[in-house]
């Protein structure tokens, strides 16, 4: 399996987090012969991590869907005995079609806001770790320093409000959804112009 | 199976102690390998790893937009970290501007092309986006009231740009496809007949010889021949779904013959499924499998069919007894 790499980590923080709510209710709407959504979510960012390249996903949305999809199929399939119903509901399943685009730059605020409640709620000594790490920006040695503690106390609070976000970011309705063609970039190919048309422009 | 399944939860809080590790300074090679051990046990603990590694970068970009957090600021380690998340933005743009670079010497005044076994993907320069499956060959011409596309050979599945102005067109042999934006595929088969299959939209399909054309809408195929009326059925949304298995390497072989799946395989690989006997021929077939094991097929159909493979030099002999 491979690991996350940072710029991965990123990318699925931008692309996947935000879609990972509507993703847990399209899932759990379904009939999944003895899957657990919590599983299937797990292997999607296993695979979505493992990507070779992730630039020529247009609508990562819709892409995280079809993984999830593609999840549950293979899944099935591993399994010996699978109902012939259970394989064609799955292999039915049509992702949702992405819907407009909000204003996004609002919805990054109202998350904001959220996660701040999510680290207010944590315990004292953890909260004030995670947010001069987080908020503030401090390396875990800097926070250890401050707070006269060791580095590996602080490496367990900050790894405690990552868990807390974690349970509650992707479970949350904060659903936040992109519209754009999906369409890949792997090997651009130029068209012949008309010369008349260049002139034009 | 009697061992017992680990929890997703207990997965995410060792998900979330990894990634505290690691937003604490770079791992020993020690630290790395037993990582890459944890991960490598269930795809689920990579998966969670991979969202635990996401929260903790997304807290990270957003660093300074929650005022709500008031004691001391640091704003020199804050302007710094940001400095160290563009930097790394910068170097990311440039390498996949590199990228396209080095793919766009590829192509040859609109031509591409694909080898046995090969697919492949590209962007056309009006947004649409071409995948061509094994064996195929298109040329691209857009011009300012046409976007034309020959298919030479092959099959390609095309998702094309809206574009009112330029109807976007592809030409198989006789057989013309337009469509203003929608997604679709066209296959010339090699005794000539034309198969095209809507995913998305309308598209419009004649003869170049005689210009009636025929509406087709999204779920619906249509099979070509030289001759006699054009006649749209409808497929249904999963149907359209196993007719593109090939974009992920795959064949569909629902509803196939074996000796129909030979030659399915026959596209994808000069490694041969020999069927002499017409009975084991008509056999029937279902399930997925991938395009580049025809062999691997080869043996699962003898298994569940109950057949013997025999192989040779150039693939395998399908027979009874």
């Amino acid at each position: 399996m491979t690991l996350a790499t940072q710029e991965r980590a990123i990318w699925l923080a931008r692309n996947a987090l935000p879609h990972e709510p509507a993703l847990r209710a399209w899932l759990s709407r379904r009939p999944l012969a003895g899957l657990e959504v919590d599983d299937i979510v797990q292997e999607t960012y296993a695979i979505l991590a493992a990507l070779e390249a992730v630039d020529h996903i247009q609508t990562p949305r819709t892409y995280m869907f079809e993984v999830a999809k593609s999840v549950i199929l293979r899944s099935l399939r591993r399994s010996r005995i699978v109902a012939f119903e259970a394989l064609a509901e799955a292999e039915a399943l049509v992702p949702p079609s992405a819907e407009p685009s909000p204003e996004t730059v609002a919805a990054d605020r109202q998350e904001l806001s959220r996660i701040a409640a999510l680290i207010a709620g944590l315990p004292t000594k953890c909260r004030e770790a995670f947010t001069l790490r987080k908020v503030h920006g401090l390396s875990q040695r800097e926070v250890a320093q401050r707070m006269g503690v060791s580095e590996n106390t602080v490496e367990k609070h900050v790894g405690k409000g990552i868990g807390v976000l974690m349970k509650a970011m992707g479970r949350g309705g904060n659903g936040r959804f992109q519209a754009s063609k999906d369409r890949s970039s792997e090997d651009p190919i130029e068209v012949d112009h008309d010369p008349r048309e260049q002139r034009r422009h | 199976m009697t061992t017992i399944r680990e929890s997703s939860a207990d997965i995410d809080a060792a998900a979330a102690r990894w990634a505290a590790r690691v937003d604490r300074g770079p791992l020993s090679d020690k630290e790395q390998a037993d990582l890459e051990a944890w991960a490598a046990r269930d795809p689920r603990r990579a998966g969670a790893y991979a969202k635990a590694l996401a929260i903790s970068a997304h807290l990270d970009r957003a660093q300074g937009l929650s005022a709500a957090f008031s004691p001391s600021t640091h704003p020199v380690a804050r302007a710094a970290d940001r400095r160290r998340l563009l930097a790394t933005g910068g170097v990311l743009a440039a390498a996949s501007v590199v990228g396209a670079v080095g793919y766009g010497a590829m192509s040859l005044r609109g031509r591409m092309t694909t080898s046995k076994g090969d697919i492949r993907r590209a962007p056309l320069s009006d947004g649409s986006a071409v995948t061509l499956n094994t064996a195929t060959t298109i040329r691209a011409a857009f011009d300012g009231k046409m976007r034309r596309v020959d298919l030479l050979r092959g099959e390609a599945l095309f998702d094309v740009a809206k574009d009112p102005a330029r109807p976007f067109v592809v030409l198989a042999g006789d057989v013309r496809v337009r469509a203003v934006g929608t997604s679709f595929t066209v296959r010339a088969h090699a005794d000539g007949e034309v198969g095209v299959i809507v995913r998305e939209g309308v598209v419009e399909v004649w003869r170049g010889s005689q210009g009636k054309p025929v509406r087709l809408a999204a779920e619906h195929a249509i099979q070509v021949a030289s001759l006699g009326a054009l006649t749209p059925t409808v497929v249904g949304a999963a149907a359209v779904d196993r007719a593109l298995a090939w974009r992920q390497g795959q064949i569909d072989l629902d509803g196939l013959t074996l000796g129909q799946a030979a030659e399915e395989f026959a596209r994808y690989s000069d490694r041969r499924i020999v069927i002499d006997d017409p009975t084991v021929a008509r056999l029937k077939m279902t399930g997925l499998f991938s395009a580049s094991d025809p062999d691997g097929f080869a043996k699962a159909a003898a298994m569940s069919l109950g057949l013997t493979a025999t192989p040779r030099a150039d693939g395998v002999r399908l027979s009874r007894g």
